[in-house]
């Protein structure tokens, strides 16, 4: 009897082994050549940016694409941004990614570094903005083109400025006029707030630049914001909550929240992205926008998509091919700017100038203006554990339990650590 | 129990109730203000109630394909549990056999590893299976638990031996003694664990959202993610799918609770 | 009956539990062990690297705060919804108009969404305007920071916690409680014991296998907490409610360090394995058997 168990469990145990040789079998085959399939082709397509509401914009883009292309059918596969690096991920190690994708900037590099994306050969740069088609080239190779853009801008609401009688922003202000105006147009008695400006790593790098620091050194070998500029950026950020603006306990981080207050007439100032223009159409009140204010100089946070291919696709040729069509074609030009999706990241500003005049906000010239001078996040390899370590330390300042100076200087050297 | 207490103990238990319906009642006031929103705070006031958020839900999911499917790949995991739960709560309470602690911990030990760290090393297994982006790969991890495999051992041991002996000795079998003695009277426990299975297979996010791609095999919780955006969400629409995605788990716990009930009557009538 | 080995039958039981639980559960187990072994981010090829995730995870800080608030959360949760669930089922056991729908209604919160109950329980906690604080305030009690203070942002979750899960607990109760034999208490209302002396000795005693189940999964589940915290605190203020699972997480899928997520999920299997077997050992002593 007990020899037979013995038995028994051995021979389980080396099923199991087995097992698991080869279910960890694929994650260390060899890479297949990318090989450039002929005849009619299905290439699959994951992203993020159609998600929410342009599902069926990007449908139209892939349906033109095809009837300029007949032999390539685009097989669209649409994942909500939260989840969409999880499954991106677990993808790339099960071998089951698609052939072409959507990164954003900060993952880019990531990507590129791991030889994930394949080289794309022959590209016509002319048609993109150059400060974008060189945002996803690294070492002097294109890994990936341009997809979509979109900045940051100062949103405010007219007829607040008016009630309290107070100059509306123009694209000379400065930090100091901000505050200024803020602090005037704060009423905590009627719950109207004068500015609202997270108090995380996506302000702060931007803050930093606006005040003349930078973030990393030059060779991107260690921080460089443990400095009067970068300790000047957090107490623009810090000092804002409680004062012209709300606490966390106050509402400010639930989902949404700074939305409703806008859209409500509660708040007069508000650091947002532009693509926040639809959802205010109905709004009631004046509101424009303007560039945002800086503090020594000019600096506008831009989010850039790219469009990239996977390295072990065995029809890059044809996935390129879609990218590009997603990337520089007129109908996709003409898909976006109708819809009201982000920007096409093409050069020619005439074939966008339909944009300018599309109604509210009257100054949309604004969302042009704000990329003479734009900046783009610090990409590490570790980019999301600095991000974190970033927004940690900037909230443990926001809330008293640190100084600003103790939290920079604690930020920089948990980044500092990730570098190494 | 006195009258007195009866009422007391009513008015607290209806307290109480007022507080546990709060979250769902805001969820469903949320779904049908107009543009509602989460940020404004819990109320239960409405004005101008609107169904345009289940409109909205409905047209912009293919919510009938989503919903049968959730309710496809539930009903098959909670009959899977229930079979093999049973049975195996059976083995380990009423058989003898060697090492049966052992297998019992190791039953349990599927327990403590996070699903987290399982989801990649099993995905890699679906893809080298070929079984990747199909229905069986969202049943099949969900054939069997330990959990219920557990509840319904704790159940099966509390049964008084008495009843299976006499059956022994009327020459039935062990299948028989399970099918006909024991499981009539552990009837409470599986409707326990059916509720429980179902609730799992229902909410179950990170597998289905790695293993399936193809919108034809999307599941609730996957389709209702869909509906929250990068940087705005239409939060009564969310709500609206809340409310949608509650409403069969809740009929299954009615159904089930009639089973519990009706277990109770049994074990008291022997 | 005389004591028979039974191994043709078990495995006759067992087969179909065992078959999915090895396929789909112990094979990826072993797999993650060997994951633990590399430096992998998931999207480039794995390094092995030995025992080196360990040997980082037990130097760094972070793993004693992670496991800190686990266990300070299981501490906290286990008795608060064990004693809630209990006076609940007994409540709901009780001969009351309109049982059903009651028993429906506190099983509501267990299959509401956890995004809502999060944000009613961070407005119900919220320090400055939250009705608790406000109620703490008008008896002069202290009126603590709740999710907004590093110190008090695993209690907000906790109570959150045991608040969502008591119907849980009082469905597994309520089916303990229901398979009492009606005879004992008719025997014990002949013999004229008092409703106390009945609840001591007759549905405690009857009700502990219920409980054992209860605590035991409680622990398992409990050791693995992560979507509460996910939802309402994020880990936060600054990683103070940040759990093991919420690590574990992190590590995977933003921080690219599976390697180092698979050795502390192993990690947790060791404490998770601990504490059930110490449970397992001690039921003898207090689980009624008959």
């Amino acid at each position: 009897m007990l020899a037979r168990s013995i038995r028994l469990v051995a021979a389980a145990a080396a099923g199991l082994l087995a097992l698991t040789a080869c279910a960890q079998g694929s994650a260390t085959k060899p890479q297949e050549p990318a090989g450039t399939a002929s005849g009619p082709v299905t290439i699959t397509y994951m992203n993020f940016g159609a998600n929410g509401g342009h599902e069926k914009d990007l449908a139209s883009i892939a349906d033109a694409f095809t009837a300029a292309n007949p032999d390539v059918t685009v097989k669209i596969e649409t994942v909500p941004y939260a989840d969409y690096f999880t499954k991106l991920q677990t993808a790339v190690a099960a071998g089951t990614a698609s052939d072409a994708f959507e990164l954003n900037y900060e993952n880019f590099v990531t990507y590129t570094a791991n030889g994930t994306l394949a080289e794309l050969g022959g590209v016509d740069g002319s048609v993109y903005k150059p400060s974008l088609l060189e945002a996803f080239a690294s070492g002097g190779k294109q890994y990936g083109l341009p997809e979509s853009f979109s900045d940051v801008v100062l949103f405010y609401n007219a007829d607040l400025f008016k009630a309290a009688g107070v100059e509306v922003p123009t694209a000379d202000w400065t930090w100091a006029d901000e505050t200024a105006a803020a602090q005037k147009l704060t009423d905590k008695g009627k719950k109207v707030w004068g500015d609202y400006q997270p108090v995380t790593f996506y302000e702060f790098y931007k803050a930093l630049a606006q005040t003349g620091g930078s973030f990393l050194n030059a060779d991107g070998t260690a921080t460089a914001f443990n400095s009067p500029q970068g300790i000047k950026a957090a107490q623009w950020l810090v000092n804002k909550p409680g004062k012209t603006m709300p606490t966390a306990a106050d509402g400010a981080g639930t989902p949404d929240w700074d939305t409703k207050q806008f859209k409500n007439g509660k708040l007069a100032m508000w650091h947002s992205g532009i693509w926040m223009f639809d959802g205010l159409k109905d709004a009631s009140f004046n509101w424009d926008i303007v560039v945002e204010p800086g503090d020594t100089t000019k600096a506008s946070a831009m989010f850039a998509n790219a469009a990239v291919v996977n390295a072990k696709s065995p029809n890059a040729a044809a996935a390129q091919k879609w990218i590009t069509f997603l990337t520089s074609s007129d109908a996709m030009v003409k898909t976006r700017l109708d819809s009201s999706w982000e920007l096409p990241p093409i050069a020619d500003t005439s074939k966008v100038s339909s944009y300018l005049t599309k109604g509210k906000p009257a100054n949309r010239q604004a969302v042009f203006d704000a990329l003479d001078d734009t900046v783009l996040p610090p990409v590490i390899t570790s980019q999301q554990e600095m991000q974190d370590a970033v927004t940690n330390e900037l909230g443990a300042a926001a809330a008293g339990r640190k100084t600003v100076e103790k939290a920079v200087a604690d930020a920089a050297a948990a980044v500092d650590a990730l570098l190494k | 129990m006195t009258r007195a207490w009866r009422w007391v103990l009513l008015v607290v238990v209806t307290a109480g109730a007022v507080v546990m319906m709060f979250p769902f009642a805001w969820t469903v006031v949320t779904s049908i203000t107009p543009d509602g929103s989460l940020a404004d705070g819990p109320t239960l006031i409405v004005q101008d109630p609107t169904l345009d958020a289940y409109r909205t839900l409905f047209a912009s999911l293919p919510m009938l394909r989503i919903i049968a499917n959730s309710i496809g790949v539930a009903v098959a995991c909670t009959a899977l549990q229930l079979v093999t739960g049973s049975m195996a709560g059976y083995a380990f309470a009423r058989l003898e056999f060697r090492g049966k602690g052992v297998v019992f911990a190791g039953y349990l030990a599927t327990l403590m590893i996070p699903l987290q760290v399982l989801v990649v090393p099993l995905f890699i297994q679906f893809k080298d299976w070929n079984l990747h982006d199909t229905m069986l790969a969202l049943i099949a991890p969900a054939a069997a638990s330990a959990f219920g495999v557990f509840l319904l051992r704790q159940a099966i041991e509390a049964v008084p031996r008495e009843f299976d002996e006499a059956a022994t000795i009327d020459g039935a079998g062990h299948l028989r003694i399970f099918a006909l003695i024991v499981l009539p009277l552990i009837r409470p426990a599986l409707a326990t664990t059916g509720i429980l299975a179902f609730m799992a297979s229902w909410n179950s996010f990170l597998w289905p959202l790695v293993v399936i791609r193809s919108p034809e095999f999307q599941t609730l919780p996957l389709g209702l993610a869909t509906l929250q955006g990068q940087f705005t969400t239409q939060w009564d629409v969310v709500m609206a799918g809340s409310v949608v995605s509650i409403v069969p788990i809740a009929l299954v716990y009615l159904f089930a609770q009639r089973h519990v009930i009706a277990g109770v009557s049994h074990t008291g009538l022997k | 009956m005389t004591k028979r080995n039974h191994a043709a039958w078990a495995a006759l039981f067992l087969a179909p539990s065992a078959i999915p639980l090895v396929l789909f559960t112990l094979v990826p187990m072993v797999s993650s062990i060997r994951i633990s072994l590399l430096s992998w981010n998931l999207i480039s090829p794995p390094r092995f690297v030995g025992l080196e995730n360990y040997a980082r995870l037990l130097t760094a800080p972070a793993t004693a705060r992670v496991f800190g608030n686990t266990l300070g959360y299981v501490v906290g949760y286990l008795p608060l919804v064990y004693v809630g669930g209990l006076l609940l089922a007994l409540a709901l056991n009780a001969r009351l108009p309109a049982r059903g729908f009651f028993r429906a209604l506190y099983f509501l919160p267990v299959i509401t969404s956890w995004v809502v109950v999060a944000l009613v329980w961070k407005w119900l906690l919220n320090p400055s305007n939250g009705l608790v604080n406000a109620v703490l305030g008008a008896v002069g009690a202290p009126q603590p920071g709740w999710w907004t203070d590093p110190n008090w942002a695993l209690a907000s979750v906790i109570i959150a916690s045991a608040w969502k899960d008591l119907g849980f607990v009082m469905v597994i109760l309520l089916a303990g409680l229901q398979s009492i034999p009606a005879d004992l208490y008719e025997a014990a209302r002949i013999d004229g014991a008092s409703a106390r002396r009945t609840f001591w000795h007759i549905t405690l005693p009857l009700l502990t296998p219920s409980t054992f189940f209860v605590v035991v999964i409680s622990l398992i589940n409990g050791f693995q907490v992560f979507d509460q915290v996910y939802v309402m605190t994020g880990g936060g203020p600054e990683g103070a409610s940040q759990v093991v699972v919420g690590q574990i997480y992190d590590l995977t899928f933003r921080y690219g360090r599976a390697g180092e997520a698979a050795a502390l999920s192993w990690l947790l299997f060791a404490v998770i394995l601990a504490v059930t077997v110490v449970q397992m050992w001690g039921q003898r002593r207090w689980v009624h058997h008959d």
